[in-house]
């Protein structure tokens, strides 16, 4: 909002001065994403609101359908069709609002602005072009003129991460193992000097021992060249572990949001209480774990009015029927059920 | 124990035989209805099999000649003209259905059974049979087609449209096999086989009832393309003139129209010329259409959708 | 009800530049289950536990070794007479979407194997329906909604079900269960594990529970055995409990200090052991087979394997010249 234009020559990345810049705020504000069916418009994503606060982590943790991936492609504004972007905003200091970008300046904003780990690295790699290529091909589309640096920068990111820079760049996808072609991953989204990352299920299809490594380095790379980072994952212990604030998505709505902490702690919505429930523990009695009955809803299924978790709610009422609960703020968290709210007011 | 809810259904329970394959044409119609073009596939291959078999009932054996009405254009009184013989070249197209049609039905049958059998058993069985039986089918489809087919016609006169079908059907089969072969290979690494074997199934079952129907429109699909390739080779081959012109054939009339009736150069022939030049176009753009039906016809995600 | 011993497996690598290099997918497994029992096999990708998995289903054939099911050995008998034993033990894969045909109703799904026994033990057709509807009331189904469904008409949860439903169609002694929730929607993970171990009670059937995390496996069988592989040798093997709270070799403590930290429920361990990453697949084979990557080797651990033993003080056995027991797991925050 304070620079809502920037000239497009600040936009071309600097490689090699690698210039400072803060990390950026982004502020999702009522945005609803729809997908063609023949059932008509069906919402993907409806009413979100979220802030991701400057050199903040956020994890939004969502299980299959629940609209989290759809979230992040919100992001870059790269919603496929049959999907579409039909209400809200996503404010992206430095790059103003981002469903208004299109064509040339869309493509840009991407790679330089905001860096995109897709879900399974493996497959975004081209299998036919070595590692080295491809950053070129990265560079040359964002005419970037000084390659050199751009390889240089890629080594030492590579570096930072554990590996031997100049033999990842030489190496076809095949001769990399899944925690390399993670990191490869991330020094793609990283390269062109963006400042906000998105990393979707980083960890999925890692064994345990990778899973900890990576997220260790998304939570150094993170803090050493000031980013602002969402984490999108099905898995809660992926958020507890690198995540400062969480973000719960059920059927398309954010239920609950706050402190990564407190929620964990103290979660209020109940599909977040169920949720940590029915994670069994390493200690104490393993008979605590609680499976959450019924299951979540599709596209399809999702309820066109009222309360999107009521079906599989213990603290259902009358009231979850009809209305969509408001997300409502009590400090830094945000829960948006009737239940809370009445025992709040009271 | 903590049981997943199951919203109720209504209409539940109705699991027999009969109930099952109504419900699948009626997944095969809707799937039709789904894009008219197949609807007029459909009704285009049914015409042409309503015109092998009955059609040329209702002709005489020798069609009637009018010596006075030689080589005509199309007219109301016939349609597409007449040939040198005077005789009705719409009448001609239907009696010749019968041929054309039949041994490309043979060829299919041939070209799916061998093609099918031995690709399944291959892919199923491995090792070494896989070895030989690819080697044989590999040295199948080195064999030039059509320079065998102009060698046999010298020795044997394809009279009947049966042995037409037989010998196209036995040059054919081995692109079929390699196909099935593939996809059985992939198929058998997928769990539902793997269960089905670690379950003590016969391995008859495992073929017949898991393989096959997951098969189904690709074997549906190689069919009809067998079909096309079966009249386009015989038709060629009568237009060539290499075998006698023992019977009513599209492609004896192609031969004729252009060989003995001038179509190239005299208008008056047009007609003879295009009525089977139609017929064949006809019939290829409804198994086409038909074919892009297959897929969601076999497939009970799609074909329920 | 089953015992295997020393199993072994290699498999050659084909084509490549490493064709013909031979792969240990196992070195000699030794395990038994109990009538009902429980044991659990954890370990990261490619550490063999898979194969164990499909050998012990009778999937796969093994090289070495002796697999006796309910007292008779598997290795003097031919496949085919091998195949009724084999059959008392059935595996779950992974992927219920691939592991149910989709071209097949749940109903045709079930009565192939239903078939197949009624035929044996001369039961009518009568009987096979009510199995049907039998089995999958014991998975937690409704029979009259699912029996005329396709599969992909069924959630992931409700599919797996469904594997779990036709698996007991043939009374197992047995269930392989390989990964069996990891792409199961999270809210609806712990139903499926619910249910195995509901099993368990109900009907006595005999879990091998093949997982990469721990705390699914502690949740199956507590009160059974935990086996912690690597590359092929199990390295640590005790009772899950004992496992989980004082690990001995570093690989399981490194295993169990990778589980992620629920920050704001619990506190990360004491003294968390980060191993070295394993960057170099084509690691020698000459002494410990953790070596490489192990924070605390030493000579000795280069050139020489330590086997699977019990030693002074330390109530599991182990595969390490230096067992020491680490607290590396977290902590439930007190007051929470």
């Amino acid at each position: 909002m304070a620079q809502p234009e920037t000239a497009p020559p600040q936009m071309a990345p600097a490689p090699v001065p690698a210039p400072v810049t803060p990390a950026p705020g982004v502020r999702i504000d009522g945005l609803t994403v729809v997908y063609k069916t023949s059932a008509g418009e069906l919402p993907a994503v409806r009413d979100v609101s979220l802030t991701l606060e400057p050199g903040s982590i956020t994890g939004i943790v969502g299980e299959s359908g629940s609209g989290k991936s759809t979230l992040a492609l919100s992001l870059l504004n790269a919603v496929q069709p049959p999907g579409r972007i039909a209400a809200g905003s996503v404010e992206i200091d430095g790059l103003g609002d981002v469903v208004g970008l299109a064509g040339e300046r869309l493509r840009k904003a991407r790679g330089a602005h905001i860096g995109y780990v897709f879900q399974a690295a493996q497959n975004s790699l081209n299998p036919l072009k070595t590692v080295g290529k491809q950053l070129l091909d990265l560079g040359r589309s964002h005419d970037v003129d000084d390659l050199r640096g751009l390889v240089r920068e890629a080594k030492e990111l590579l570096g930072r991460m554990g590996l031997d820079g100049a033999r990842v760049l030489d190496s076809h996808q095949h001769e990399l193992s899944g925690g390399m072609r993670q990191r490869v991953g991330i020094m793609l989204a990283l390269v062109l000097n963006a400042h906000l990352v998105v990393l979707d299920e980083p960890t999925t299809a890692l064994d345990m021992i990778t899973q900890a490594n990576i997220l260790k380095i998304v939570r150094e790379v993170h803090a050493e060249r000031g980013l602002t980072t969402l984490v999108i994952t099905h898995d809660i212990g992926v958020v507890a572990e690198v995540a400062d604030r969480l973000a719960v998505m059920y059927g398309g709505r954010l239920v609950e949001q706050g402190p990564t902490r407190e929620v964990l702690g103290a979660p209020r919505h109940p599909y977040t209480r169920g949720l940590i429930q029915a994670i069994p523990r390493l200690v104490g009695d393993i008979d605590e774990a609680r499976a959450l009955p019924g299951r979540p809803p599709t596209l399809a299924t999702v309820p066109e009015r009222g309360c999107v978790f009521r079906e599989r709610c213990a603290l259902r009422m009358d009231i979850c029927e009809t209305d969509d609960p408001a997300a409502l703020a009590d400090g830094p968290r945000i829960v948006a059920c009737h239940a809370v709210g009445a025992k709040e007011r009271t | 124990m903590s049981a997943t809810v199951i919203p109720e259904t209504s209409g539940g329970g109705l699991s027999t035989a009969s109930a099952m394959r109504r419900n699948f044409w009626r997944g095969v119609w809707r799937v039709m209805r789904r894009k008219p073009s197949r609807l007029a596939g459909a009704v285009i291959l049914v015409g042409f099999v309503f015109m092998a078999v009955f059609g040329p009932m209702f002709y005489p054996d020798n069609l009637p000649g009018d010596a006075d009405a030689i080589t005509r254009p199309p007219s109301w009184e016939h349609w597409f003209g007449t040939d040198p013989q005077g005789r009705d070249v719409l009448a001609l197209v239907i009696t010749g259905s019968r041929y054309v049609l039949l041994s490309a039905a043979v060829t299919a049958l041939i070209t799916v059974v061998f093609g099918t059998g031995l690709g399944l058993f291959s892919g199923f069985k491995r090792g070494r049979w896989d070895t030989v039986l690819m080697r044989v089918t590999d040295m199948k489809l080195t064999i030039p087609g059509l320079p065998l087919l102009l060698v046999l016609a010298t020795v044997w006169k394809f009279g009947s449209p049966l042995q037409m079908g037989l010998v196209l059907g036995l040059l054919g089969w081995g692109g079929v096999a390699r196909a099935v072969r593939a996809q059985t290979l992939s198929l058998r690494e997928r769990g539902f086989i793997e269960a089905a074997r670690g379950l003590g199934l016969s391995t008859g079952h495992i073929i017949g009832k898991e393989l096959l129907p997951s098969m189904a429109p690709y074997i549906a699909m190689n069919m009809l393309i067998a079909v096309t390739g079966a009249v386009y080779a015989q038709v060629g081959l009568f237009f060539l003139g290499v075998l006698p012109y023992e019977s009513n054939n599209w492609g004896v009339m192609l031969n004729l129209a252009v060989f003995q009736a001038g179509a190239m150069i005299t208008p008056y022939a047009l007609g003879y010329l295009l009525a089977p030049l139609l017929a064949i176009l006809l019939l290829t753009l409804g198994i086409v259409l038909v074919v892009d039906a297959m897929d969601e016809i076999f497939n009970p995600r799609l074909r329920e959708e | 009800m089953i015992t295997a011993t020393g199993i072994t497996k290699t498999f050659k690598q084909r084509g490549g530049v490493l064709a013909g290099r031979e792969v240990h997918a196992l070195r000699g497994v030794d395990f038994s289950i109990a009538k009902g029992g429980a044991a659990s096999f954890i370990g990261e990708s490619g550490c063999g536990k898979t194969t164990l998995g499909r050998i012990i289903a009778g999937l796969e054939s093994y090289d070495g070794g002796e697999i006796a099911i309910a007292g008779t050995p598997m290795t003097p008998l031919r496949p085919k007479q091998r195949q009724p034993h084999f059959r008392k033990i059935q595996m779950i894969h992974q992927d219920p979407y691939s592991a149910l045909n989709p071209t097949r109703t749940i109903h045709q799904t079930l009565q192939a194997p239903l078939a197949l026994r009624a035929r044996q033990t001369g039961r009518s057709k009568q009987w096979m329906e009510e199995r049907a509807a039998e089995v999958l009331s014991l998975v937690g189904l409704d029979p009259g909604s699912v029996l005329s469904r396709y599969p992909h008409q069924l959630s992931g949860g409700m599919r797996q079900r469904v594997v779990i439903a036709r698996a007991l169609t043939v009374d197992p002694e047995m269930l392989v269960a390989d990964e069996a929730v990891s792409m199961i929607d999270v809210s609806l993970r712990l139903g499926i594990l619910a249910l195995l171990k509901d099993l368990r009670e109900r009907l006595g059937v005999a879990v091998l529970f093949i997982t990469h995390d721990v705390a699914t496996a502690r949740y199956i069988g507590d009160d059974g055995e935990l086996f912690v592989i690597y590359r092929g040798q199990v390295v640590e093997r005790g009772p899950v409990d004992t496992v989980i709270a004082d690990p001995v070799h570093p690989y399981t403590q490194s295993l169990l200090s990778a589980i992620p930290v629920l920050h704001g429920l619990e506190e990360p361990g004491e003294q968390p052991v980060v191993p070295l990453e394993s960057l170099d697949e084509s690691q020698a084979d000459a002494g410990c087979l953790f070596a490489r990557r192990c924070p605390f080797r030493d000579e000795r651990c280069e050139s020489e394997l330590p086997l699977l033993q019990v030693t002074d003080g330390v109530p599991q056995e182990h595969a390490c010249f230096h067992p020491r027991s680490r607290s590396v797991i977290a902590r439930p925050l007190s007051g929470v």
